[in-house]
């Protein structure tokens, strides 16, 4: 083997050179606060908004938006650009005949190519848009049976905090970031919120 | 600076001492793979031998290997069986030192065998050709030239570690970056300007042109580096100054206050853009380091260059890393659109082989790498500056200033300078012109070929500006061009005529007739309730050719009256292996049984040689040169300009009146029992085929077969191998054949007779055109005429075009189903660069790695008229017509045509690419 | 490492060892060989790598290969480009591809030419009308990019297959 040819070297230390680290960790979509936090609002109609106030970090995060959008087109990324390719809501919220949702996002996604994945993977229903609505909208809409699938106030902390599909959001890899906090502590402030009488904000 | 050539492309010389495979090796390595690019191949049928379809269509509906992506190792004959796998590190930073490569993430199992960088490539003394200047691997400790620049290969055995590393590597770069220095300032690629005053009338001679004076670049620049344009007495070149004089004369003329005038001063900005071609850049290499021969399989529009360009780079390399031959095979292209014309990648996949001898490798870009890699459309930013007479309408004065973003490297940025400015003034005929024109280096992704180069960008920013002016000044935009055109015979800004067809009156007339331009007004009117509607229209002229262009054709005839046929074009869905198959069955009564493409390996029996640079080259020395009977201008070019149909099939077209004069026709006497002293020897060109058969008047019919055979065994040609070259006409000789001294549109000629070699004859006379050709501009244009109907959304401002006509010209088309098929993916990708594709400059681009195809969006069938798109061919203006290049004027129109409809409906005028939906909102 | 079995063009293979995150476009070309099925994105966005999925109810439907893993294929049976073509007969799509010049440089014919059939053998089953056959064909051809042909060929290639035997595709 000439001095040319060799094993692969590992260059420098990586110590010295990568970009300084261990600042502290917190979550690269941002934090939820507790239903404690708001404990200082004495009004319960107010402390009630400012729950769902801290909840609509997480409604209108893109990895929420996306899926809960304005047409019958999703949008993907960060950015929330429209889907690539063209893929449209159809009869039952998993696309038309040719291009159906679980032509590519399969049960468990495949992370080498940053697909990501889930049983259900689909729209949410169009009566369910949020993109482009303000937090009082998505709140008076989300708590309307004729708009949110029928649910109950109570049906809404397990869809927010129990749904896998809505899980997805918090660890969706690839570029995109998650949505704040956990879903833990946006059930918590889901459960909050009901609890409270689900007021809006106004 | 030099004196600036066309196209600025470097000559390979054997400096080396490489032996490059021209002509075969005596192992007959790789036949199976020459067997895969020759379509249809003996066994399966042929679809053009009807006009039913193209030439390679079976092997494209069935999925058979014809990719170079499609190749592994044990697809290769005599190659050991297994592939390796290379993986290009490119950096996503280019204002940082690189200070390492971190490797940390791939331990185990996925560790590179090999880690090559810059500092091996330094010591190997292995440096990229002249063309490709700058480091091919950035070094540790300098800060990459440009984002995108490559900065380490690394080289793994098995593919699953290959696999698996490339997602690690894609998710975090391993390239380590210290202090910020800032991007690294190069020189600028070229500076031009093309300065034309016309005689006082039209039959005068031109009082001052590029033609008559030569190109001129300044001599004196900024310390930024920007061209001081100013007639400073110290100017380099000599003629500058007096160029440069007439050019601010013309500019005082604009801006001189003058009623009778309208002037127009606006800027333009057109966008980078990927070519987009479907298949990744790909290639396969073997190095045998006891043979010391590299071998390799690629996928390039300019199978000569890249095997030069392999030549030069390991031409001062040490002797453990120089290989004494390299055999290159070429492929089959998933689309080029330019961008696969001098691309650097072929460097690295024979890098790849070299530093992991014995082992056949693979190097293929993803789509990720294929955006940060790959060459790109030059961005322009425009400034032009037009005088109309308000009376007439006619031009009297245009000037403009271009600035190119070229990117990291220099590749082909002065020629796409020079196009930009010799295509300024499109169609028309314009008195006074002054262009100034600059590509610059930049830390974007570097900027080459791409379709339509130079044209496409002047071209909007010209047509928008016509329509523009036919509102101001009153004038219906139809009018307003026609009053305007260059006419037949006119000079165009370089100062020398079109010599080709001249067509743009009848493409106007088309349009003008076109019920999409009658019923303009009255669509507006019935526009549904929160939509728009416009109708737009723009012309274009587009050079077709570089001038200095060349072509390798062979042609032969089997006993059973087979044909086949071997040439040096590349096959990139362009249609050439039908094209060349129609133009030859002219002759031979026949449609190919095979074409065998991108063979530049096949044509050693001319013993061609060639010295000096085409576009540069001084008539003493091509007239020296010329002397010796095998020398040529230029051996092969490249597969673009358009030059398909016109020059890609001259040297096979050529061959084949050959085979027909001196093979079927001596045969057909033969047969027909014609005499030595009957006059109807001398009548060939008169018979004609019919269904195969060869048909002279007063004789009986001939079958092409049984023509075939007597020309066998009387030992009349059965074979003829050529080469041509034009730089704006084409080189003529004349050979010793049967007697006569036969004069043909080719420089070299071998002929075969019955089952035996070819042999190269001596040329008894060359004509090759003069090397002050090289100051035309172009001397070779086709037009197109688009016009576009667009429905807009006043709420989203989205913009769809509804409907959409384009109208060319091309002489004979030779394959009218591919031309039709190169309109509608003109017209698709003229669509997304006006309204869907754009690929930022610098760090938020693609040399960032980041991109794929969701948010770089190219036209999709939904965002096309697909059933609404009518595409007319003028049908030529004699029989005899040459074909003339298409693939790129088609493109063009549509671009202006799409913005003037926007203008149209919306009442504004936009002066940046893409138009997008929020851009269109935003003045609703 | 897990093995998985499936049907290719008719033809059994397996049971293979695959790695749980090796593509099903690299099982196909890499170990396979079977290049027919291209590589054009990584990202299915421009779906040169689709393949046909026949369902065990007589259904299919494209799926493309760049973005699933080869496991996701374990037991299922696919048709790519190379097994159109019976005998060396070519299928009506493939000679409409040809006869009407559908498409140039070839690299996005594969996935085309799954999806076209595919359409195809859901007409069959479901016929529409004639004044939505412009509509669907766009549809189904949608999700499918080619930079060559501006689509214009492949969308009348696959139309006039369907205009060519009305009654079986049409209401």
């Amino acid at each position: 083997m000439t001095p040319l040819l060799r094993m692969a070297l590992l260059a420098l230390a990586a110590a010295l050179l990568l970009p300084a680290q261990g600042r502290a960790a917190s979550p690269p979509g941002g934090t939820l606060a507790a239903p404690e936090a708001f404990a200082g609002i004495a009004d319960p109609e107010a402390r009630s908004a400012a729950y769902f106030s801290e909840l609509s970090k997480v409604l209108t995060s893109p990895r929420c938006t996306n899926c809960h959008p304005a047409t019958d087109r999703p949008r993907q990324g960060d950015a929330a650009r429209l889907h690539q390719p063209p893929v449209f809501r159809g009869p039952d919220g998993q696309g038309l005949a040719s291009l159906r949702c679980s032509m590519c996002h399969r049960e468990s996604g495949f992370k080498p190519a940053g697909m990501p994945g889930h049983p259900h993977w689909q729209l949410a229903p169009a009566s369910m848009a949020w993109e482009g609505k303000t937090v009082r909208e998505i709140c008076l809409q989300i708590k309307d049976p004729a708009r949110n699938g029928g649910r109950s106030v109570d049906d809404l902390i397990a869809h927010i905090g129990d749904d896998t599909l809505v899980g997805w959001a918090w660890a969706p890899g690839g570029d995109r970031t998650p949505a704040p906090g956990t879903q833990e502590e946006a059930k918590a402030l889901v459960k909050a919120w009901a609890q409270t009488g689900a007021a809006c904000p106004n | 600076m030099t004196e600036p050539s066309r196209r600025d492309v470097l000559k390979w010389s054997a400096a080396g001492g490489i032996a490059l495979s021209l002509s075969r090796l005596p192992v007959a390595m790789a036949a199976a793979f020459d067997d895969t690019q020759t379509l249809p191949g003996r066994a399966r049928p042929n679809p053009a031998a009807a006009g039913h379809g193209r030439i390679d269509a079976v092997a494209k509906v069935t999925g058979a290997k014809l990719y170079v992506s499609d190749f592994r190792a044990a697809d290769m004959e005599g190659w050991p069986a297994t592939t390796a796998h290379a993986l290009l590190v490119r950096a996503a930073d280019a204002t940082h030192v690189l200070t390492g490569i971190d490797l940390g993430a791939l331990d185990g199992d996925l560790k590179p065998t090999v880690v090559v960088t810059g500092q091996d490539l330094a010591q190997a003394g292995l440096k990229g050709p002249p063309f490709y200047a700058g480091d091919l691997l950035c070094p540790v400790g300098t800060t990459p030239l440009y984002l995108g620049q490559p900065a380490a290969l690394l080289l793994f055995e098995r593919f699953d570690a290959f696999d698996r590393a490339r997602v690690l590597l894609r998710e975090k770069s391993p390239l380590v970056f210290g202090a910020e220095t800032g991007a690294l300032a190069r020189p600028n690629y070229a500076a031009m300007r093309f300065t034309r005053v016309a005689g006082p009338t039209p039959d005068a001679p031109d009082v001052y042109s590029p033609l008559m004076e030569g190109w001129i670049s300044p001599g004196v620049f900024e310390a930024g580096g920007r061209p001081v344009w100013q007639p400073l007495p110290i100017a380099e070149g000599g003629q500058y100054k007096k160029g440069a004089t007439y050019g601010e004369a013309i500019r005082a003329g604009i801006a001189a206050a003058d009623p009778a005038a309208l002037v127009l001063d606006r800027s333009f900005r057109t966008q980078s853009i990927d070519p987009m071609f479907l298949e990744p850049e790909c290639g396969l290499a073997w190095y045998d380091p006891k043979a010391r021969a590299l071998r390799l399989a690629l996928g390039v529009q300019s199978p000569l260059e890249a095997a030069e360009a392999l030549g030069d780079m390991f031409g001062a390399a040490k002797e453990g890393v120089r290989p004494k031959s390299i055999d290159t095979r070429f492929a089959h292209l998933g689309g080029g659109f330019g961008g696969r014309d001098h691309t650097p990648f072929p460097l690295y996949v024979a890098l790849a082989a070299i530093f992991l001898p014995n082992r056949p490798i693979r190097l293929a870009h993803d789509r990720f790498q294929q955006f940060q890699g790959g060459i790109k459309r030059h961005a322009f930013d425009i400034r032009s500056k037009v005088a109309f007479e308000r009376a007439t309408g006619r031009i009297r004065a245009f000037a403009a200033d271009h600035v190119l973003d070229g990117g990291g490297l220099a590749n082909y940025s002065a020629s796409v300078a020079v196009v930009s400015a010799t295509s300024a003034i499109g169609a028309y005929d314009v008195p006074k012109v002054d262009v100034t024109t600059v590509a610059e280096h930049t830390r974007g992704v570097t900027a080459g070929s791409m379709r339509g180069y130079g044209v496409v960008q002047t071209t909007v920013a010209l047509e928008t500006l016509m329509d523009e002016a036919a509102a101001a000044l009153g004038i219906d935009p139809v009018t307003l061009r026609r009053r305007n055109l260059l006419k037949t015979g006119g000079r165009s800004m370089a100062g020398n005529p079109w010599t080709v067809s001249v067509r743009t009156p009848e493409l106007l007339d088309k349009m003008e007739a076109h019920a999409l331009w009658r019923g303009r007004a009255a669509a507006k009117a019935a526009a549904p309730a929160g939509t728009l509607v416009g109708t737009g229209l723009a012309l274009c002229v587009k050079d077709y050719g570089t001038g200095a262009d060349c072509a390798l054709g062979r042609v032969e005839l089997e006993p059973d009256g087979r044909v086949r046929i071997v040439c040096d074009a590349v096959e990139m869905g362009n249609g050439i292996g039908t094209a060349m198959a129609n133009r030859v069955a002219q002759y031979l009564g026949r449609v190919a049984d095979e074409v065998s493409v991108a063979r530049i390996d096949a044509f050693g029996a001319l013993g061609l040689v060639t010295s000096g640079d085409p576009y540069t080259i001084t008539q003493a020395a091509q007239d020296k040169a010329a002397k010796n009977p095998r020398w040529v201008p230029a051996i092969s070019s490249a597969t673009s300009a358009s030059i398909g149909a016109h020059v890609g099939t001259q040297a096979a077209g050529e061959a084949a009146r050959i085979l027909l004069r001196f093979g079927l026709w001596p045969a057909a006497l033969a047969m027909w029992g014609i005499r030595k002293n009957d006059p109807r020897r001398f009548l060939w060109e008169e018979a004609y085929w019919q269904d195969g058969m060869l048909i002279m008047s007063g004789l009986p019919p001939l079958a092409q077969p049984d023509l075939a055979a007597k020309a066998h065994a009387m030992g009349a040609l059965t074979g003829t191998m050529a080469h041509a070259f034009s730089r704006w006409a084409w080189a003529q000789a004349a050979f010793p054949l049967d007697g006569f001294n036969w004069a043909a549109d080719l420089d070299a000629l071998a002929v075969r007779r019955g089952k035996g070699p070819f042999k190269v004859l001596d040329r008894s006379f060359v004509a090759f055109p003069p090397a002050s050709y090289n100051r035309i501009g172009t001397a070779f244009v086709s037009g197109c005429g688009t016009l576009v109907r667009v429905e807009i959304d006043r709420a989203s401002g989205a913009v769809r075009v509804a409907r959409g006509y384009s109208v060319l010209e091309c002489g004979h088309a030779l394959a009218p189903e591919v031309v039709r098929g190169q309109a509608h993916g003109g017209f698709a990708m003229g669509l997304g660069q006006a309204l869907l594709e754009n690929l930022p400059p610098f760090e938020d681009g693609p040399g960032n790695g980041r991109w794929n195809l969701g948010d770089y969006v190219v036209a999709r069938g939904s965002d096309l008229p697909v059933h609404a798109l009518e595409v007319e061919i003028l049908p030529p203006v004699a029989p005899n017509e040459p074909p003339k290049g298409m693939a790129e004027v088609v493109m063009i129109p549509v671009v202006p045509a799409i913005l003037n409809a926007i203008a149209d409906a919306t009442g504004k005028r936009f002066s940046a690419l893409p138009v997008t939906p929020d851009d269109v909102r935003r003045v609703l | 490492m897990p093995a998985i079995s499936l049907t290719i063009n008719g033809r059994a293979h397996g049971p293979i060892e695959v790695r749980a995150d090796l593509s099903m476009n690299d099982f196909l070309r890499e170990v396979l060989g079977l290049t027919g099925t291209k590589f054009g994105c990584g990202a299915a966005q421009c779906l040169s790598c689709a393949v046909i999925v026949d369902a065990g109810d007589g259904t299919s439907a494209t799926m493309p290969t760049c973005v699933i893993a080869a496991t996701d294929f374990d037991g299922k049976a696919i048709r790519t480009v190379e097994g159109h073509a019976k005998d060396g007969a070519l299928t009506p799509l493939q000679q409409s591809f040809i006869s009407h010049f559908a498409f140039q440089c070839g690299y996005c014919t594969p996935g085309f030419l799954n999806e076209g059939q595919v359409l195809l053998e859901r007409l069959e089953k479901a016929p529409i009308p004639r004044a939505e056959l412009e509509r669907t064909v766009t549809e189904a051809l949608d999700g499918h990019l080619c930079r060559c042909s501006g689509y214009v060929k492949y969308h009348e290639a696959v139309r006039d297959v369907i205009l060519a035997d009305p009654g079986r595709f049409l209401t």
